[in-house]
């Protein structure tokens, strides 16, 4: 009996030590720039070749040769610098018995597009979310950004201008829904600055740089000279841009007042392929503004240079994801550099810095349109793929949503996160049935693999551990993008509550929970035919809540406080799993 | 309404007048003289809180500013 015990607790650690997928990795580009290190050549000795014989060599050819490291004495691989003349050296060296390669030294490096903006050196924010190697993947092109906010400096015209480092950038035809007219000129410089940072015109030796250079600009107009504005207008504002082709919408604004009005704008944009990016709010405290916090909005808080969470920037549970939005409390040159007017004169171009979340805000609405120029077909899919590509210590949180915005993690994921077929929860479950087993007496004691090979027990346990997994496979190899409907349920069971309750960011706790396997229970009481199909599903619940519980992922819904999230699936995951025993035992014993 | 409070000028976007009230609530400083925006100024505003209004500040309700005394 101990020994089972120990056996199965063996098992479980054995499963824990799995490598955890709530972790995303960041890769480099695939493709590497390659260019010769001035003055220093590198030589390719016969392996095991001693120090002794390279000191020797280096003397008679006049070299300053070393070992390149540690395992030189291994490789033989040792490198010269400060040498006149490599080419003259390399001809000396390579008739050389014991040299197997002699070669200039190359130095290589993750390819990175630097732009000759003369500021860019201050855009810190620019080379936190890695924007030089994405520009080798995407620069937006063709894909139509709608800027929501003050309007734009983008023509001259009366007395409004055309600020310099947005000459030759992409405008499309917008509105200004404050004066009801065809020109949505910026009189306050917050829209100007924020089209900026999506948009700048880049590598044109002007000014800055911005996100999505190659993208269109849409300027909509829909907050006065003063920066305010009403749900109306920008409701309004919301579903023009999508009728006439916006793809992303960047609103950096809002307000503490919820609106239907609003939401149902919103609700309408994501239905029409539009991601919608909104800023989280600056008033500091655990509760994010609207826009932000509707549903089918994606809520950006901001970081300062630092990469913690700005004392301004609002949080919580509707909060999706940081981007850098500065903190000039660390100083000046801490804020978001971009190209704007002036704030007290509209006619007059200047180089400001701001901090915000409104200034965090187009640094995601930048890159999602990155993500649709590389090939991004839904809202869902770019969602996916900046939650995947970005920096995170793990599971989402309060305070940094999924982590911090990186377009080159978020290029990287597109296409690999449809939610792949994860079989942790099955190990996981192998090993707590095999505890729970052991756990029997002998002789009501059913055998391993006849439990596993029951199909009455075996289906359900597959159902609630990794879903019908093969239905998605199969609809993208015969259909095409599979619907909704049919990704949800290729995931485990338990997430099927996304068909009841909609995608949300927080998991029901009437789906997260042991209730399932327990009502069933109550059934199979009087109906014993059911026990090997209850086992099997209790015992995959129990399996993928203890998992859930271990990778730290997902939140709760309506749990008083975050923290206990895991002391509840813990909890139900050990209920499940007396559920499952319960069960394997009457079915033992009939 | 009547909001007491202290008028401050907080740096955040394009820069922002803000009360910050007694009652625990920031309300961004909409209309009214330019007497009113002085740091530090202990006043009690009389004003509307303009439910509707979004904006690029974020920092709290717009409180439409009707009138103030300096208390």
């Amino acid at each position: 009996m101990r020994s089972g015990w120990c056996l199965g607790g063996a098992l479980l650690l054995a499963a824990a030590c799995a490598p955890s997928p709530a972790r995303t990795k960041v890769t480099p580009a695939g493709s590497a720039r390659v260019s010769a290190v001035p003055h220093a050549l590198v030589i390719d000795f016969r392996d095991g070749t001693p120090a002794e014989e390279v000191a020797e060599r280096a003397r008679r050819w006049g070299l300053p040769l070393r070992f390149n490291s540690v395992e030189g004495t291994r490789s033989g691989i040792a490198i010269a610098d400060g040498v006149d003349d490599v080419d003259a050296a390399l001809a000396r060296v390579r008739g050389d018995a014991d040299v197997e390669v002699a070669e200039p030294l190359v130095q290589v490096q993750a390819l990175a597009f630097t732009p000759n903006d003369p500021e860019f050196g201050k855009q810190w924010n620019l080379r936190m979310i890695h924007m030089p190697e994405a520009w080798d993947i995407s620069r937006g092109k063709g894909v139509t950004v709608a800027v929501i906010d003050t309007g734009i400096a983008y023509e001259d015209r009366d007395d409004f201008v055309q600020i310099p480092d947005l000459a030759g950038a992409r405008f499309v035809e917008g509105y200004d829904f404050v004066n009801d007219t065809t020109h949505p000129n910026d009189e306050n410089g917050h829209g100007t600055h924020v089209a900026g940072t999506i948009a700048q015109r880049t590598n044109n030796g002007v000014g800055v740089a911005g996100v999505a250079f190659e993208a269109r600009l849409m300027p909509l107009k829909v907050l006065d000279r003063s920066g305010i504005g009403n749900s109306a207008d920008i409701a309004d504002a919301i579903r023009w841009a999508v009728d006439h082709g916006a793809k992303v919408l960047n609103l950096s604004l809002g307000g503490p007042g919820y609106s239907g009005v609003m939401e149902r704008a919103v609700a309408y944009a994501r239905s029409k392929g539009a991601v919608v990016v909104c800023a989280a709010g600056n008033s500091g405290q655990g509760q994010v503004s609207y826009p932000a916090a509707y549903a089918g909005a994606v809520a950006v808080g901001a970081v300062g240079p630092d990469g913690q969470l700005a004392p301004y920037s609002s949080y919580g549970e509707a909060l999706d994801i940081v981007a850098p939005g500065g903190n000039t409390r660390l100083g000046p040159g801490n804020g978001i550099l971009q190209a704007t007017i002036d704030r007290s004169d509209f006619r007059k171009p200047v180089l400001a810095e701001y901090q915000g979340t409104s200034m965090a805000t187009p640094h995601v609405a930048g890159v999602a349109a990155l993500l649709f120029a590389a090939g991004a077909k839904s809202p869902d899919e770019v969602e996916r793929a900046l939650y995947a590509g970005a920096r995170s210590e793990g599971a989402w949180t309060p305070r940094a949503g999924h982590g911090r915005l990186d377009a080159l993690g978020a290029l990287n994921a597109l296409g690999k996160t449809a939610p792949g077929v994860d079989w942790t929860p099955l190990v996981w479950s192998a090993a707590l049935l095999a505890l729970l087993l052991l756990s029997l007496q002998t002789k009501v004691r059913p055998g391993f693999l006849n439990v596993l090979l029951n199909p009455a027990t075996l289906l359900p346990l597959l159902l609630s551990t990794v879903g019908l997994w093969f239905l998605k496979l199969l609809w993208q190899r015969f259909i095409g993008h599979p619907p909704s409907a049919a990704e949800v349920l290729s995931l485990p069971l338990p997430d099927w509550e996304r068909i009841l309750f909609g995608r949300g960011r927080l998991a029901s706790p009437l789906m997260y929970s042991a209730l399932v396997p327990a009502v069933t229970a109550l059934v199979a009481v009087k109906w014993r035919a059911l026990r090997p199909v209850v086992a099997g599903l209790s015992l995959g619940f129990s399996a993928f809540l203890l998992y859930a519980a271990w990778a730290k992922a997902p939140g709760i819904a309506y749990l008083p406080f975050t923290f206990l999230a895991r002391p509840w699936l813990v909890l139900n995951g050990l209920l499940a799993a007396l559920v499952c025993r319960a069960m394997l035992r009457r079915e033992a014993r009939r | 309404m009547k909001v007491r409070g202290t008028v401050e000028f907080r740096d955040i976007e394009m820069g922002v007048w803000v009360l910050a009230g007694d009652d625990g609530k920031t309300y961004q400083l909409a209309g009214g003289r330019s007497s009113l925006l002085k740091e530090g100024q202990r006043v009690e505003v009389e004003g509307d809180v303009d439910g509707g209004a979004m904006g690029v500040a974020m920092v709290g309700p717009v409180l439409r500013v009707h009138g103030f005394k300096v208390v």
